[in-house]
């Protein structure tokens, strides 16, 4: 019965609130990181998109345009036959110069051409010396930046563009980008392709899909490793949960033999637990929403709140809830009603 | 409205491993509205002859009716039905939940019975103004002496209008100036179509009662003379469980004394030779017998029973048995 279960929640009320607000601060954690994992997993799509190429064609051997360190030659970009355009990239990583380097993704492109990023600030690179900076950094329009030991301009910001887990990008010209990794020599890791072109000789062709998938392939470990703290998390919160239900039943042992004594129907008493199980859960569920936002600011990747995984959250919940009474739920079931009695 | 019938009742229990046996083969009759006392020294069985009657606890063998209810035939559902339709119980220590309001302490017990809300809340109002808390309707019990605490208890019990109430040392936890109002309530539950049974110490109950059922053995007949019981070869004098009313002394052969463990076996506690006496406990305190004693397998014995009063009066004539 609901009314019991309630009231008990509120007698024990100062227990019950600190295991709500440490399962909602374990809710919280678990949606931030859901959320992180799903803008790690959205990034690569969003990188390759960005780019608007319908080809990339690396060196043979390459395992893809953004992880391989092979190169190729950049003139290998007016030998595409049948492209509409064919520019040379380089795709690569560096640091931006402060006391502590912070690494940066560096796009490496031909101003004008494929791989310009969407501006949301300032302008575009047009000449060596510029750069556009992804979020994830706290340069402004204006500032002067050293990136692989170069000096820049920051002449804009850019729309989305960060990858590799949140790691910020830095696109610049194509020839400070030949500068920083190949000492100016005139290499790119990739070439981007619109149109239908074949492959040239000594070159492999990839599309879309095969370079997202090359992106996420040296994050899987990553996604694994936050799925398991994820589902870590869900049982710590089953366990606290559980803990403080049982330990509530173990003092509520007389009530629930005067409940049997009286004849209640154990699916009341088993009810009444679990109802009180699910409700301490949902409400940490609710409370864990503002908590996970609080948490996705200290997160490397743009986490935002996702409510698929909300709603997941309230149906874990409530499945946490049920499994966190279980214990609790027996020990109420083999309670003997003769204990009212204060025994035999 | 039910008379209540028990017959032939026995009910045994472990307790440390050895067998406890309260009742054997015990009988009683109460009719509609009878208030019944059970009276007796702590440990008798009047709380557990309680538990049977609420049906909480399964006896051993024998036949509890309530009306027309076999009470110890009953499972399931309908063993809940009766729990919460046919009894009610006011438990020692009120046992009161702790985190309901008196009124929801009552409506609780007739929401597991499916009445609706207004109609629960309308009769825990009642009955909380009948046994006069109308002014404690919404307090907790944390809130409530324990006199008022009783009270609720009470109304809890009647809240479904049950045919027979329990009640077990209801006015235990009470003082003098809280015990009035419990008694007088009690007094007038039991009226025609119900039946109030009520385990208890208190000498102060006696008057109200119309049946007084004392289930501590009386002492023996002090005027009553030797017993000479000539035993043959393994026969059993008096058995673990039995009212102890003679101490025994040895005149031939030996007794084997022996405890029935809760497994079905026994072990044996002492062999007690002629010359040598034993059993002088339970008369002494006014016990059940804690363990058997029989004839030994070697052979016959022969033993006399004496009262207490004339075994004090021979002690230095024999001695004190091993």
């Amino acid at each position: 019965m609901w009314l019991v279960s309630v009231r008990d929640l509120q007698f024990r009320a100062r227990r019950f609130v600190i295991a709500i607000v440490v399962v909602a601060a374990v809710f919280g954690i678990a949606l931030a990181m859901d959320g992180m994992r799903r803008a790690v997993q959205d990034e690569a799509p969003a990188i390759v998109d960005g780019f608007d190429a319908d080809a990339w064609l690396v060196a043979e051997g390459a395992t893809g345009p953004f992880t391989s360190t092979r190169v190729l030659d950049a003139s290998v970009a007016d030998d595409v036959d049948g492209a509409r355009r064919a520019d040379p990239v380089v795709l690569s990583r560096t640091s931006i110069a402060a006391d502590t380097p912070r690494d940066v993704n560096l796009v490496g492109y031909v101003p004008g051409g494929i791989g310009a990023p969407r501006i949301a600030e300032g302008r575009a690179v047009r000449e060596p010396g510029e750069v556009v900076l992804s979020s994830g950094t706290s340069e402004s329009v204006g500032d002067r930046v050293t990136i692989g030991g170069r000096r820049f301009v920051v002449v804009g910001r850019s729309v989305g563009g960060r990858y590799y887990f949140g790691v910020p990008t830095a696109f610049v010209d194509l020839a400070d980008a030949q500068d920083i990794m190949f000492k100016g020599a005139p290499l790119a890791t990739a070439i981007a392709v619109r149109g239908d072109a074949d492959a040239p000789a000594g070159t492999v062709r990839f599309e879309d899909d095969a370079v997202v998938d090359d992106l996420n392939r040296p994050l899987q470990q990553g996604f694994s490793s936050i799925a398991i703290t994820a589902a870590l998390m869900w049982l710590i919160a089953a366990g606290i949960i559980g803990l403080i239900v049982y330990l509530s039943a173990i003092e509520r042992t007389r009530d629930f033999a005067v409940f049997k004594a009286t004849g209640a129907p154990n699916r009341v008493i088993v009810g009444g637990l679990m109802l009180q199980a699910v409700m301490v859960a949902l409400v940490a569920a609710v409370v864990g929403i503002p908590i996970s936002r609080l948490v996705a600011l200290g997160m490397p990747a743009e986490a935002g709140l996702v409510w698929s995984s909300v709603l997941q959250l309230v149906l874990v919940a409530i499945v946490v809830g049920v499994l966190a009474s279980l214990a609790a739920v027996r020990k109420a079931l083999t309670t003997d009603p003769a204990v009212a009695f204060g025994g035999k | 409205m039910p008379d209540i019938r028990i017959r032939d009742l026995t009910m045994e229990y472990s307790s440390g491993g050895l067998m406890v046996r309260p009742f054997d083969h015990f009988e009683l009759d109460l009719q509609t509205g009878d208030l019944a006392l059970l009276l007796g020294a702590s440990g008798c069985g009047k709380t557990t002859l309680l538990s049977m009657l609420a049906s909480i606890l399964t006896p051993t063998a024998g036949s509890i009716k309530v009306g027309d209810t076999e009470v110890t035939q009953l499972k399931g559902a309908e063993l809940a039905r009766y729990r919460r339709e046919t009894v009610g119980v006011v438990f020692q220590g009120f046992n009161l939940i702790p985190s309901l309001t008196a009124t929801e302490n009552i409506t609780v017990a007739m929401r597991f019975a499916g009445v609706d809300k207004k109609r629960a809340r309308d009769r825990a109002e009642e009955l909380l103004t009948m046994v006069g808390l109308e002014e404690r309707m919404h307090h907790r019990p944390g809130k409530l002496s324990g006199g008022q605490q009783q009270r609720v208890a009470i109304a809890r019990a009647l809240a479904l209008d049950p045919p027979l109430i329990v009640a077990d040392e209801p006015t235990a936890s009470l003082d003098y100036m809280q015990v009035d109002g419990v008694i007088r309530i009690l007094r007038e539950l039991a009226a025609p179509g119900r039946v109030v049974v009520i385990a208890t110490h208190d000498d102060r109950l006696l008057p109200l009662a119309d049946r007084v059922v004392e289930l501590t053995p009386r002492h023996a007949d002090e005027t009553r003379p030797p017993e000479r019981v000539e035993l043959a070869a393994g026969q059993v004098l008096f058995r673990q469980g039995d009212p102890g009313d003679l101490v025994y002394e040895v005149d031939a052969g030996h007794i084997e004394i022996v405890q029935e463990l809760a497994d079905g076996g026994e072990t044996v506690l002492a062999l007690v030779d002629a010359g040598k006496y034993f059993g002088e406990l339970a008369p002494m305190f006014g016990l059940r017998r804690s363990a058997t004693a029989r004839a030994g397998a070697g052979g016959p014995a022969v033993v006399t029973g004496y009262t207490m009063r004339d075994f004090r009066a021979r002690r230095g004539e024999v001695a004190p048995s091993g």
